[in-house]
This record gives structure tokens, C-alpha cells and sequence, in this order.
């Protein structure tokens, strides 16, 4: 109840704060992106390589890490916790994987060509999207805005990796007139098995994926305008080297239809309202496994139907966004073991027996530039969360009487001051939020874990996991020099983990036995990056990043998943219309593993790239052909996030070549 | 436009449909399984001025636990009889003319709430052209008594989940358990009814066919059946579940239980049947190890179901 209040408060507080200061006009706002708390946006590209996949751009982030189960779709990890800790959307959109073995992350459902950028927060800042732990990462689909002067705009890109023979090709095209726009994007790749260090193939780490997109937006007056998007995305044969199955086939049907509605004067600047569905299919495949003893059919659906609606405030030195998030998901998961006599019946169950998740949220987060120097960021947000269990009888089996719906208030608050003296800046803050736990861990019914080789079982009735943060950060920056060191602290009550169950037996024939998610009294997760970068000449650059994670549970012991001491250094040069690159990087030995969640003790590793890449016109067309090769000295190495430590890929020597039009 | 055609075209195939259907669980436990919840008329006949009709689920007797109605109708009145004093005898001959009987209630009750007499027999086989079952009843009505009999069939069953079995005990007496419930499990927490019932061994010499005394059985009081369920296939390496519970004696004289399926398939329910004295009078204890690719081991006294 002190939340409520509190958050009323902050709601108090802007319309008094809106109030109090007299009404300005800006000048003319253009319909495109009305951003008044600002985002960094970024290219689709890291500095090593501008044909990447949105996995190995996301990569390139520091609070970013990635639980790997072969080539294709990894899992991010925000701030070192596992993917339900953060909220992970696509233009605000939630969408959730189908896959009880994390095989899809969203991230998996989009492709680079048709993203603009990645929005990522850290912590309770990035409560904006729903309730959340560790942060968000929103995914921005691309966006072209009315009016342009070049009506058509376009690229097409297309490459091949030699390591793992992957081909791509990528295309997406733009219409803009002051009526309509069109986007569209078009994005194949094929990859077959990729080799480790020692030119070993890794078996089963192949994949094809097909993605599409299609955006088109009317402006049906000066200041407003609708929009319908859509993406589809298909991957088949899809091979995960570390798990004991592979994929089939998934497919992702993602589409909404937007509302924006921009105000020239008064309090309200924007208003952004959206609804959307998506559907996931998800079928796993073991027949590319003889080896198996059992041959298991998993599929999964996910279906989600949302609502989001953004209204951004702005008064003089005070803005504000307001967002109203919904959605409703279904999730769904099957399990049929096949007796070795197949004409014997065939052994079934749900893993998600067919678990309904229905949210509502308001979040609101400030912004309030209190002098040239100094800005106060403040929020919050206020959900309701909602479970019900189609098939509780499941959740009996383990819990009995456990009731088959459930309830939960998801409170959130954060407040940061950032400060800006000449060269320096600082800034301190600090958040707390609640989070409910995800299908799996709620609801799961024996999904089998192989890197700890345990079956897990879901508890309906665990607590939220509550979080308390803090953060700071403190940097300098002139013309040549940038340096910038962040720290964050989470202190987690309720920590949910899988925990030993002295009760059931295992049910997948590869489990050792049966963890329940249970909660920790509590865990704690420290973070800390630096980041720095100096022009040695005016067309040589460096940077370098380090960064280091720590985290443990109540007991002191090591949490699993933390990202050892790693580095990264890198150097950019640029002459004319030619530009190199090259960078290390790697991990330090991992000290800090936990053998209790099946963890080893992994080496330490580094990693040489190189690439080269120049820029030259045919026609009118800019072009850029790149080479490059990635673990040059084609080191054999594994890293502590590498599920069932399959090793990496080795040396690969990459191509691309890029037309703008 | 070729391109927003081709994605037109993908989106609407990818909205259609679903590649593959879901799984509809009520189907899916029903794959194997058959639930009976009407009582049929299983048997009709009469003797003088009396209609005598047996209904049970089905309108079928099966090998193993059946529940009867029975009403007996006076076609002269009209009325169906409520005060009578009925006996039921399930007799089985076979080809050499052995004569042998199963666990069954001999003096039925009366149902007054719904006008019939109620019963239950425990076949221990079917019919088949060498084992033939035959009904043997009496019953009072005006102080008369009337006897008759009449050929039953019973057919196998086909439901595991009421599977029966017989066996001789420590004590060397002769045991029959007999699934009662749940007649379609569910993947869940289920209640598991079983009947336990012993021969009374004929202490005097028969008297004239039938004689009840040489068909005695009673159900046995204040035993315990322990139970450990267990997957035998090879690849469940033993699988086994949790929250099970012992099945006790309730007051209809049946023995009441919970059995947690954690999925559809072949189990078995390992058993040990224990006496008042807490001395177990059939079943050994099944390992619990988790063993993939080896057949879970049974107990000496199980009773296997399938659903």
C-alpha cells in the first residue's frame, strides 16, 4: 500500500510540477519519433563487423551477456540474471518464446535489417514496458519517418562466413511521402555446422532462418497517423549443439496496429497507443539424435494479445512519459515420450499446462532537468500480474492444493541524479521493484535442464522477487579522452532458483533428478564496468571496455552464470575510404563458478579479431565490402556461459558487401 | 510490390494455421481409456410372477470389479419388492466341471432412496467357451422364498486402470485386490479405490448345489495396501511419483488411496499389502533408483494400468 501511494505521489507530483510553470511553444514538431526521454539510438552494427545478427550486436553491449546453446539464438543476459529477470520486447510489445528450453528468446524472432536500434536499461529504469529485475531491452523496428526527400530508400546486403559456410542476404527497402510510408525487409540465412579451434565440426549447430517484415503508416492528419507492422519469422533445422534435441521449426507471427496522435501545444506532446497479437510456434526435433534412448516430441505455442499506450509530457525543463502496458498470454508446451515399442502408447504430458498470463500496467518515469548541470530522473510503476493454470491438476501433483489462479501486485520505483561538472559526470541512483515469476518457473511441469541435467518443476506459489538497487557511475570526457566507470548493486529477496527436490524422480532419461524453483532468502549481484576509448591520432581510435560481475546467494555461495573479470580492447583506423579494425578480447579464468548448479570451472580465453572494410560508389549506390576474421589465431575455447561447455566457434573469415540506395 | 505480395502471402499462410495441432487432453486420456458412468441393463429374466433385471455400468459385466443394481418387479402388482431378502451367487464352471466363485456381496442391500438393491462381484475371468458364469439368486416375497438362475457373460476388460488380481498371502490364505477407481485416470493427483477381499475356506463339507458356504468371501478389515507406482517402460528408467498415499479401509469397505500420474502411459502399482499386525502378507519393496533404459523391477504384488 505505501507503494500505491508513493507512486500517486509521483503522478501528484508531475501535474503540480506541469502546472506551476508557464506554457511555452515549441517550434514545429515534425511526425516522426517524439522522444522526450532520450535514447541512445544505435546502428545495427558493431565496430568489428557490420553484417551481424542481432544476437552478436547485442553482444557488443557491456551489461549484455549471452547463455549459448549452439549458433543460433541465444539467451541475453541483463546484468548477469537469466532472460525472465528482464523484460524483453519489440517496440514495447511483449512477446514470449514457446520454448520451455529457452530455445527462442525474442531476440530470435527479429532480424537485424529490420531494427533500428536496441533501447537497453539497466534495473528498475526500465520498468517503462512492465515489471521487470534486472532491465529491459527493447528492440526498435525500423521506422521511416513521412516526407523524406528520397522517396525510396533501401540496402541489400549479403555476405558469407566461411567458418560455418553461412550465407545471408539481407534487404530492406523504405517509401516515404507525405501520405504513406512503407517498410519492408526481407532477410535469409543459412549456416551449417560451424568448427571449434581444434577444426573439429560441432555437430548439430546448423540453421536456416527466413525473416520478413512489413510496416506501413498513413498520416491521417498534420499532427497523427496509423500504422500496421508485422513481422514473420520462420526458422527450420535449427541445431543446438548443447542441448539433446534440435529444432524443427518455429515461426513468429508479430503485428500491431499504432495510433499517434502529436499535440503542437498544452501538456500532453504524444500519445501512442498500440494493439497488438503474436503467435509463436515452436516444435523441437530429436530424430537428428539417435543416440537418444527416448524419442520426445516438445512442441510449444505462445500467443499474446497486448495494449500499449504512451503519452509524453513535457513541460519546460520537466518531461515525462506515461505508459499504459496489457497483454494477455497463453503458453503452452507438450511433452510425448515414445516407448521403444512405437506401437505402444505413447507417453504425454504438458510441460506448460497451458498457463495464462494476463497483466496490467501504468509506469511513469520523469525526467527533470533541475539546471544546465544536474537532472533528476524519477518513476515508477504499478502492475497487477495474473496466472491462471488451464491443467492445474499438473501443479497438484507437486503442490498440492495450490490454487489455479494467482494474483500478484508488481510495485516499482527508481530515482537517479545525474550531474555534469565541466568534463566530469557522475550520477547516482537507486531502484526497487517487484517481479513475478515467469511460466517455467510458476508452472513448469519436469522440463529437463541440461546443463545441470536436473527436471525442473514450477511452484505456483512463490513469492515475488523483490529487488533493491543501486547504481553510480562516474566519467570524464574531452575531445580525446572518454573515460567512464559504472557500478550497480542488487540485493534480491525471494531469489528464485531450482533447488534439490528429495521428492518425485526424474522423468527425461538423461536427468540425474528433480530441482523445484524455490526461492532464496536472498542473493546479491554486483556489477561493474569501465569503459574507455582515446583518439591516439585523428584517424586512430582505441577503446576498451572491462568488466566485472559478482554474484552470490544467501549462503555466500557463487550464483551460476556470473561473467568472469573480461575484456575488450579495440583499434579503428581510418584512411580515406578505407577503414581497419582490430580488437581482443576474453574472459579471465572463471574463480567464482558454482558447482552446486552444474557449473565448472571454465579457463580463461582470448580472442583476436581483424576486419577490414572500404567504401566506394558504384553509380550512385554507396557500397561497403568488408573482410575480416573473427578468433584469427583460432583458438579452441569454451566460455563460462557456453552451455554444457561446447566449445566456440574457431577461426572465421567473414564477407560482406553492402549497397545503399 | 512482388516483395509485399510474397510477404502478403507468407503472413496469410502463417495466420491460417498452426503447423501442428495442440494435444486435446479430455482425447488424449481418452486414447485408451473408456469411461462408463451409466448402469445399463446387463440381465433380465423372470421367474413366476417376478421380473428380475441387473443394471451395470455398461449394461456389461467385466472380469474384475463390477457394481450392480438389481430390482426385482412384481408384474402382477407392478411394484418393484423392498423388503425382500436377496441372495446373489456368481458361480464359474469349467470344462470339467469345477466349480468356482469370486469376491462378491451375498446379501444385497437395499437402496431405498433409489428403489434397488445393491451388490458388487469380482470376476475372475471372463467367459470364454470352456468358463461359463452363472447367476444364482433367491429372494423372499410374502414369506415365500424363490430361487433361479441364469447364464451371465462376462467379457474382458479392457480398461487396465480396473485390472484385478488373486494371489495367496504369507499366511496362506487366498487374496483378490481389485481396482475399483478411477476408471480414466487423469495426469494429476487421482484417487485410487481398490477392493481387498479373502476366501473363507468351507469348514464343512458342500451341501446341495449352490452352497454359499462353499463360495465364502469377506472383505478383509483394517489392512493396508502400501503402494509405490512406478513407469516399468525401459526408458522411464523406473520414474516413479510423488505424494502418493497408502490405501486405507473406508467405511463402504473399500480401500481408498491417492495415485499421482505424472504422465500417460504404462504403470505399474507395486503393492504391499500389510495387516493389522503391520506384517506384510504379499509384495517386496521396489528399488527406487533411477535406472534409464533398464524395465523398472515390480513388486511381487503389483497391478499394471495404462491410460
Amino acid at each position: 500500500m505505501k507503494f500505491l501511494t508513493l507512486i500517486l505521489l509521483l503522478f501528484a507530483g508531475l501535474f503540480i510540477q506541469a502546472q506551476n510553470t508557464e506554457k511555452k511553444k515549441d517550434s514545429i514538431i515534425a511526425l516522426s519519433e517524439v522522444k522526450l526521454i532520450s535514447v541512445v539510438k544505435k546502428k545495427i552494427e558493431t565496430d568489428m563487423k557490420m553484417a551481424v545478427s542481432v544476437d552478436e550486436f547485442l553482444a557488443s553491449s557491456e551489461n549484455i551477456s549471452f547463455i549459448k546453446r549452439g549458433a543460433y539464438a541465444w539467451e541475453p543476459l541483463l546484468n548477469n540474471m537469466s532472460s525472465e529477470r528482464s523484460t524483453i520486447t519489440i517496440d514495447g510489445m511483449h512477446v514470449f518464446g514457446a520454448c520451455t528450453d529457452k530455445m527462442d528468446p525474442i531476440t530470435s524472432y527479429v532480424e537485424s535489417n529490420n531494427l533500428s536500434a536496441i533501447d537497453i536499461k539497466s534495473g528498475q529504469e526500465g520498468n517503462m514496458h512492465g515489471a521487470t529485475v534486472a532491465g529491459s531491452i527493447d528492440l526498435k523496428r525500423k521506422s521511416t519517418p513521412f516526407g523524406l526527400s528520397k522517396q525510396w530508400n533501401g540496402a541489400y546486403q549479403t555476405g558469407f562466413e566461411f567458418n560455418n559456410k553461412q550465407f545471408f542476404n539481407l534487404a530492406n527497402t523504405s517509401y516515404s511521402s507525405d501520405k504513406f510510408v512503407v517498410d519492408g525487409s526481407l532477410a535469409f540465412r543459412n549456416a551449417e555446422n560451424y568448427s571449434d579451434g581444434n577444426n573439429d565440426d560441432v555437430e548439430h549447430s546448423q540453421f536456416t532462418k527466413f525473416n520478413a517484415s512489413l510496416g506501413l503508416a498513413y498520416k491521417t492528419s498534420e499532427l497523427s497517423s496509423v500504422k500496421l507492422e508485422a513481422i514473420y519469422d520462420q526458422a527450420n533445422d535449427v541445431g543446438y549443439p548443447a542441448l539433446p534435441m534440435d529444432l524443427w521449426l518455429s515461426r513468429a507471427l508479430i503485428t500491431s496496429a499504432t495510433y499517434k496522435q502529436v499535440f503542437e501545444k498544452g501538456l500532453f506532446r504524444a500519445l501512442d497507443t498500440k494493439i497488438y497479437f503474436n503467435a509463436i510456434e515452436h516444435y523441437m526435433d530429436d530424430t537428428t539424435r539417435p543416440e537418444n534412448l527416448v524419442h520426445m516430441d516438445m512442441p510449444g505455442w505462445s500467443t499474446t494479445y497486448g495494449l500499449l499506450s504512451k503519452a509524453n509530457i513535457k513541460k519546460n525543463r520537466f518531461s515525462s512519459e506515461i505508459q499504459l502496458n496489457a497483454y494477455n498470454n497463453l503458453s503452452t508446451a507438450e511433452m510425448r515420450m515414445y516407448p521403444q515399442d512405437r506401437s505402444e502408447r505413447s507417453m504425454f504430458a504438458y510441460s506448460w499446462p497451458g498457463v495464462t498470463t494476463t497483466f496490467a500496467g501504468l509506469s511513469i518515469n520523469n525526467s527533470w532537468e533541475m539546471s544546465e548541470k544536474s537532472q533528476l530522473n524519477f518513476g515508477g510503476s504499478l502492475g497487477v500480474n495474473y496466472n491462471h493454470s488451464k491443467y492445474v491438476e499438473f501443479n497438484w501433483i507437486f503442490h498440492p492444493g495450490t490454487p489455479q489462479d494467482k494474483t500478484r501486485l508488481l510495485p516499482s520505483l527508481h530515482a537517479g541524479y545525474q550531474l555534469d561538472i565541466n568534463k566530469f559526470n557522475f550520477s547516482v541512483g537507486g531502484g526497487y521493484g517487484h517481479r513475478a515469476p515467469s511460466v517455467s518457473e510458476g508452472y513448469g511441469y519436469y522440463i529437463y535442464n541440461s546443463f545441470d541435467r536436473y527436471d525442473y518443476i514450477g511452484n505456483p506459489d512463490l513469492d515475488n522477487e523483490i529487488s533493491y538497487e543501486g547504481n553510480a557511475s562516474a566519467g570524464y570526457k574531452d575531445d580525446k579522452f572518454s573515460i567512464q566507470a559504472s557500478v550497480n548493486y542488487f540485493y534480491i529477496e525471494n531469489y528464485i532458483i531450482g533447488r534439490i527436490l528429495s521428492l518425485g524422480s526424474p522423468m527425461n532419461y538423461q536427468s540425474i533428478g528433480v530441482k523445484g524453483y524455490t526461492s532464496l532468502d536472498y542473493s546479491t549481484l554486483f556489477n561493474f564496468s569501465l569503459n574507455g576509448s582515446y583518439s591516439i591520432l585523428d584517424n586512430l581510435h582505441w577503446k576498451g571496455v572491462l568488466t566485472y560481475a559478482r554474484g552470490k546467494d544467501e549462503n555466500e555461495n557463487n550464483l551460476p552464470f556470473i561473467r568472469p573479470l573480461s575484456y575488450q580492447t579495440a583499434l579503428h583506423y581510418q584512411h580515406h575510404n578505407l577503414s581497419f579494425q582490430t580488437s581482443i578480447n576474453g574472459d579471465l579464468e572463471q574463480i567464482h563458478y558454482s558447482p552446486e548448479y552444474g557449473e565448472d570451472q571454465t579457463p580463461s580465453y582470448t580472442i583476436w579479431n581483424l576486419s577490414a572494410d572500404y567504401t566506394f560508389r558504384i553509380k550512385d549506390y554507396k557500397t561497403v565490402i568488408q573482410v575480416g576474421a573473427e578468433n584469427v589465431l583460432n583458438a579452441y575455447y569454451s566460455t563460462y556461459a557456453d552451455w554444457g561447455n561446447i566449445p566456440r566457434m574457431g577461426r572465421n573469415i567473414f564477407t560482406s558487401l553492402k549497397f545503399n540506395f | 510490390m512482388k516483395k509485399s505480395i510474397f510477404l502478403v502471402a507468407a503472413i496469410l499462410v502463417a495466420v491460417t494455421s498452426c503447423t501442428l495441432d495442440k494435444t486435446d487432453y479430455e482425447s488424449e486420456i481418452s486414447t485408451v481409456v473408456t469411461e462408463h458412468f451409466e448402469y445399463l441393463e446387463v440381465v433380465s429374466f423372470t421367474k413366476n410372477d417376478y421380473q428380475i433385471s441387473i443394471q451395470a455400468l455398461n449394461g456389461t459385466f467385466y472380469k474384475g470389479y463390477n457394481d450392480f443394481r438389481l430390482k426385482i418387479i412384481n408384474t402382477q402388482t407392478n411394484e418393484s419388492l423392498n423388503t425382500s431378502e436377496i441372495t446373489f451367487l456368481p458361480i464359474s464352471t469349467n470344462y470339467n466341471g469345477n466349480n468356482s466363485s469370486g469376491p462378491h456381496r451375498y446379501n444385497l442391500n437395499y437402496n431405498s432412496t433409489e428403489d434397488y438393491y445393491s451388490g458388487y462381484a469380482v470376476f475372475t475371468n471372463e467367459s470364454t467357451d470352456s468358463e461359463n458364469w452363472k447367476l444364482y439368486l433367491s429372494f423372499t416375497d410374502n414369506d415365500e422364498t424363490y430361487t433361479v438362475d441364469e447364464n451371465i457373460i462376462v467379457e474382458a476388460q479392457t480398461n487396465m486402470n480396473l485390472n484385478m488380481t488373486s494371489f495367496t498371502g504369507s499366511d496362506g490364505e487366498q487374496y483378490f485386490i481389485a481396482l475399483v477407481a478411477p476408471q480414466k485416470p487423469k495426469i494429476a493427483q487421482n484417487e485410487l479405490v481398490a477392493g481387498i477381499y479373502t476366501y473363507n475356506p468351507p469348514s464343512n463339507d458342500a451341501g446341495t448345489f449352490p452352497d454359499a458356504s462353499q463360495f465364502s468371501y469377506s472383505e478383509v478389515t483394517d489392512y493396508t495396501l502400501l503402494l509405490d507406482p512406478r513407469m516399468p517402460e525401459p526408458s522411464m528408467g523406473n520414474h516413479s511419483s510423488l505424494n502418493n498415499e497408502d490405501l486405507t479401509q473406508q467405511e463402504d469397505g473399500l480401500y481408498y488411496g491417492i495415485v499421482n500420474y505424472t504422465m500417460t502411459g504404462n504403470w505399474t502399482l507395486n503393492f504391499r499389502m500389510q495387516n493389522q499386525f503391520g506384517e506384510i502378507l504379499k509384495g517386496t519393496e521396489v528399488s527406487t533408483e533411477f535406472t534409464p533404459g533398464i524395465e523398472g523391477a515390480r513388486s511381487e504384488l503389483y497391478i499394471d494400468i495404462l491410460f
